[in-house]
């Protein structure tokens, strides 16, 4: 069964003043353990259709449904709460708490899930060490080069065990080491924990390394491959 | 525990800032101390010179005194009376028999209008340290037939010590009452009203004259201090209430004074709102930065899950650590800042200080120095910080998490 499900979802900006089509009737799925690149050209949708996946944003029309639920309609509360609970988010940019250390940001998150103390540091110090920041925990988000901070933010993502991971262009801060340093991360979670990661990018580098990619031209599904 | 850590770290992320609250916080709580402080030092000199120079805490009149002030209104008092007054309230410190009437005062050419008042100067003294205030000459013996004269009457009239005085008026159940008295001293009265018009006699010698042998006006007690007014007042209405008498409180025989100084305070309570206003948008201003600047991490914390209640508490506590650090320190200091003009008044001069000593007061600006000033302008400004405070609320509470993300 596909963790998330896209049904004709449309999304209009500014419809009353200068409507902007951002997505035209997507219907795709993501199915468990997939690691794949949605991609396009600049305004082509990508943020748009993953803030909708995300239920950072609700549809014009059309629904999203994620492990059987359909979070299209629910209030913002309850939206909050599935975020908590089944989604992990890696943002482009500004992902942490610049207060707290590495190890404090990845805890965070399970402390929002009243997660148990103990469990809590071991999960998150683990986390660390898988991301190779297992020096560093102590470190706050100033103290860290881009790279080092995007590996947190994946980190702090895994650490809610949510049931997929989203990442908007995770890598478009990064010079190309730390880039390809945080897909070998990643790409190694999702060899061997199966985690799912839904990313966007226009880094060629970076779609190479993509199992699927999907191609968005103008708010539309253009292509959807599977690589190799 | 990670939420507090949160909202401590916050306020160490921008020391300079939050130090800057704070002390802003401070200040207006040093500022609105101090105004009230001022405002009220200056009503207060005039109830305690009204309460000490005139009324006393408590006095016991006879019930129908009040609506008809005359003579044939006095009541009977003794020594019974008195050790029932000090029974009843055994803290009771001072009691002061006075008889009191108006009758006209002269010298053989003039006649003016005046306060006559039978007293027993040493209690008088006791109480109001009123010899301090002679300006020429002696009080009487309680017998004698002598007067003290207050200055502004004995300047219009022309009259010195050594001076006969001239009373004539009414005594009790309209008997005459006409009498000569040696001036022995001159008094200069505190109230500018009674400076002008006052005299007083040996409260015996009074008697006899008013025709009113051991009866006097007013009992004037002091009950051990002000906080022991409005239990006296009532022990001494329960115990005397078969006697015809009735016990008033200070304010009780004030209220005039009382509503003309409420109503000078209505200019410094709009001083106060203005200040109040300051103060708000001064914290508004510092809040605004604040929450602008964060906007984005809350944003990211909504977005990865966090509820807005939660995020709204983290803010909440950020606040009350500011607020509650800011209005304390300001106590603390407002508290040492009045101390300090208590041990070293400042000091009035040229015409003002003229007046003030011309009425008998010291030459220092008049401060109060009440407790219950700290703690409720402490409260209001605490409450004004906590108001402001609820715009950050609203705006978590309002925030866009997608527009924060980009802006
Ligand atoms: N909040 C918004 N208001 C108006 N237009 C928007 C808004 N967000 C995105 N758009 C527009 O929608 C289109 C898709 O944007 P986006 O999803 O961000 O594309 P991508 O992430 O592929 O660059 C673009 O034309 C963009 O200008
Ligand atoms: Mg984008």
């Amino acid at each position: 069964m596909a963790i998330v499900k896209t049904e004709k979802l449309s999304k209009i900006y500014n419809p009353d003043t200068v409507p902007v089509h951002a997505l035209r009737d997507v219907t795709i799925s993501f199915e468990e353990g997939e690691f794949t690149s949605v991609v396009g050209p600049s305004g082509s949708g990508k943020t748009t259709l993953l803030n909708m996946i995300g239920g950072l944003d609700k549809p014009t029309s059309g629904s999203v449904e994620i492990d059987g639920t359909t979070i299209t309609g629910m209030s913002d509360r309850e939206l909050i709460d599935f975020r908590l609970k089944h989604i992990g988010f890696v943002f482009q940019h500004y992902n942490l708490i610049p207060v707290f250390t590495a190890l404090e940001n990845v805890s965070f998150i399970m402390l929002l899930q009243k997660r148990e103390k103990s469990e809590m540091e071991n999960r998150a110090k683990s986390l660390l060490e898988q991301v190779g920041l297992s020096d560093r925990m102590d470190a706050r988000p100033k103290q860290l080069s881009g790279g080092q901070q995007q590996r947190v933010a994946v980190a702090r993502a895994l650490a809610s065990e949510p049931r997929f991971i989203l990442a908007d262009e995770p890598t478009a801060n990064l010079d190309s080491t730390s880039a390809m340093n945080l897909l070998d991360i990643m790409e190694k979670m999702n060899r061997e924990q199966n985690v799912t990661f839904i990313f966007s990018t226009h880094d060629q580098r970076v779609i190479d390394r993509a199992r699927r990619v999907v191609y968005m031209v103008d708010g539309k599904i253009d292509r959807d491959e599977v690589q190799k | 525990m990670l939420f507090l850590k949160l909202a401590w770290r916050n306020l160490w992320r921008n020391r300079k800032r939050t130090l800057i609250t704070v002390s802003a916080i401070t200040f207006a709580v040093v500022a609105a101390v101090f105004m009230q402080s001022i405002n009220r030092g200056s009503h207060e000199v005039m109830i305690d010179n009204m309460v000490r120079f005139h009324t006393g805490y408590v006095q016991l009149q006879d019930y129908r005194y009040d609506a008809e002030p005359s003579l044939d209104n006095s009541f009977f008092f003794d020594d019974e009376i008195r050790d029932r007054v000090k029974k009843t309230y055994p803290e009771t410190e001072l009691v002061l028999p006075r008889i009191e009437t108006f009758m006209l005062a002269g010298n053989e050419h003039t006649t003016r209008g005046a306060l006559v008042l039978g007293i027993l100067p040493e209690q008088e003294d006791a109480f109001s340290g009123l010899k301090n205030h002679l300006a020429d000459g002696r009080f009487f013996d309680p017998a004698e037939q002598a007067a003290v004269v207050t200055k502004g009457l004995a300047e219009r009239l022309q009259l010195s010590i050594g001076d006969q005085l001239l009373l004539i008026g009414q005594g009790r159940f309209g008997m005459s009452a006409n009498g000569l008295f040696e001036i022995t001293g001159i008094l200069d009265h505190p109230l500018r009203d009674m400076n002008n018009q006052t005299v007083y006699i040996p409260l015996e010698t009074a008697q006899f004259l008013l025709s009113a042998d051991d009866h006097i006006t007013a009992l004037l007690v002091h009950p051990g201090g002000e906080r022991h007014v409005r239990a006296a007042a009532n022990a001494f209405n329960e115990e005397f209430s078969g006697d015809d008498l009735k016990a008033y409180t200070w304010p009780e025989m004030m209220p005039e004074l009382l509503q003309l100084l409420e109503f000078d305070l209505v200019g410094a309570y709009f001083m106060s709102g203005i200040l109040y206003i300051v103060i708000g948008f001064g914290f508004f201003g510092t809040i605004l930065t604040m929450t602008l600047e964060r906007t984005k991490e809350f944003g990211v914390l909504v977005s990865v899950g966090m509820s807005r209640v939660r995020l709204g508490m983290v803010l909440f506590l950020e606040t009350l650590f500011i607020s509650i650090t800011g209005v304390i320190s300001g106590v603390v200091a407002a508290w040492l800042i009045l101390y300090w003009f208590y041990l070293n008044p400042i000091e009035l001069s040229g015409e003002i200080a003229e007046t003030v000593i011309e009425m008998g007061w010291e030459p220092v600006l008049p401060m109060s120095f009440a407790a219950d000033q700290f703690y409720m302008q402490g409260l209001i400004v605490f409450v004004i910080a906590m108001f402001v405070f609820l715009f950050p609320l609203i705006k978590i509470m309002r925030l866009n998490i997608l527009e924060a993300a980009r802006s």
